[in-house]
């Protein structure tokens, strides 16, 4: 596993105004810090506790999460796709460490 | 036979009107308050179970009512592993600049940490429609509660069946 390794899925086929499906994938093992591992030591809690999204520099959404995410997050949520521009996903783990995941939404010509 | 003075039925008139007034009056305000309640809180909606879950709604939600409606938690009654629980919801309100949902919050009941996420969104988010996975403990009800850019609070809940423990 390479933790923060992230995927972000869109429709191929994109025109100005459209509401798209964005699905964004993540890699992390998000430990609770209840389970122990197979020499019975505690595994600490190491989690994605916040993310933040941004399309063309402008923050659209920002999630609060804990460690009740499921291993690798994924999440899917709409998104009006009304300019060209990057879309970003930051997300930030309890230990501080940021990854960032990035596409261009590109419109279709014609 | 001794009749009533006039004095003594007054009073008992007046006594039984009192009473009546009252009677009344109590009736319509324990209608009042059923039918207030029944509007924000629905027999079937559940009961903070615990201070926990009862804090998290008194510190995000002070003391608006929570509403039932408008919001859809679609969820299987019965999940075989509690490490990956499938959410989906779903929301009819206006996602514009004037009226939008600004924050959905997610709550499992027994969960060692109750509130599992929270979502901040803006207008540029469409019409809310969210999928995502999430851990359970055990047996719990879930309440998807969507905040409004002005205010409102509505949710949905569903109880969900797990035996594997996804929590530790």
């Amino acid at each position: 596993m390479e933790i923060g390794k992230g995927k972000i899925l869109v429709p191929e086929r994109i025109t100005q105004g459209d509401v798209i499906r964005v699905q964004a994938v993540v890699q992390h093992p998000m430990d609770t810090g209840f389970f122990r591992d197979a020499n019975a030591n505690m595994i600490p809690p190491f989690f994605v506790q916040d993310v933040v999204v941004t399309y063309g520099g402008e923050e659209v959404a920002r999630f609060e999460w804990t460690s009740g995410v499921s291993r690798d997050p994924m999440i899917a949520f709409p998104l009006r796709a009304d300019r060209e521009a990057p879309l970003t996903f930051t997300y930030r783990d309890n230990k501080g460490t940021s990854y960032q995941t990035s596409i261009p939404i590109a419109f279709q010509p014609g | 036979m001794d009749q009533p003075s006039a004095g003594g039925r007054r009073a008992f008139l007046q006594a039984i009107g009192l009473a009546g007034a009252a009677l009344a009056f109590e009736g319509i305000s324990a209608g009042g308050r059923t039918l207030s309640a029944r509007l924000v809180h629905s027999p079937d909606d559940p009961e903070p179970p615990n201070e926990i879950v009862a804090k998290i709604l008194k510190d995000r939600f002070g003391d608006r009512p929570i509403q039932r409606g408008h919001v859809t938690l679609d969820m299987a009654t019965m999940t075989e592993d509690g490490r990956y629980v499938p959410v989906s919801l779903e929301s009819d309100l206006p996602m514009t600049p004037e009226r939008y949902v600004k924050s959905v919050f997610f709550i499992i009941d027994h969960n060692p940490d109750p509130l599992v996420f929270a979502m901040h969104l803006t207008p540029r988010i469409g019409p809310l429609a969210i999928q995502t996975r999430v851990k359970m403990r055990r047996t719990s009800w879930i309440r998807a509660i969507c905040e409004t850019s002005d205010g409102e609070v509505w949710a949905d809940y569903a109880k969900v069946e797990t035996s594997l423990n996804g929590c530790g």
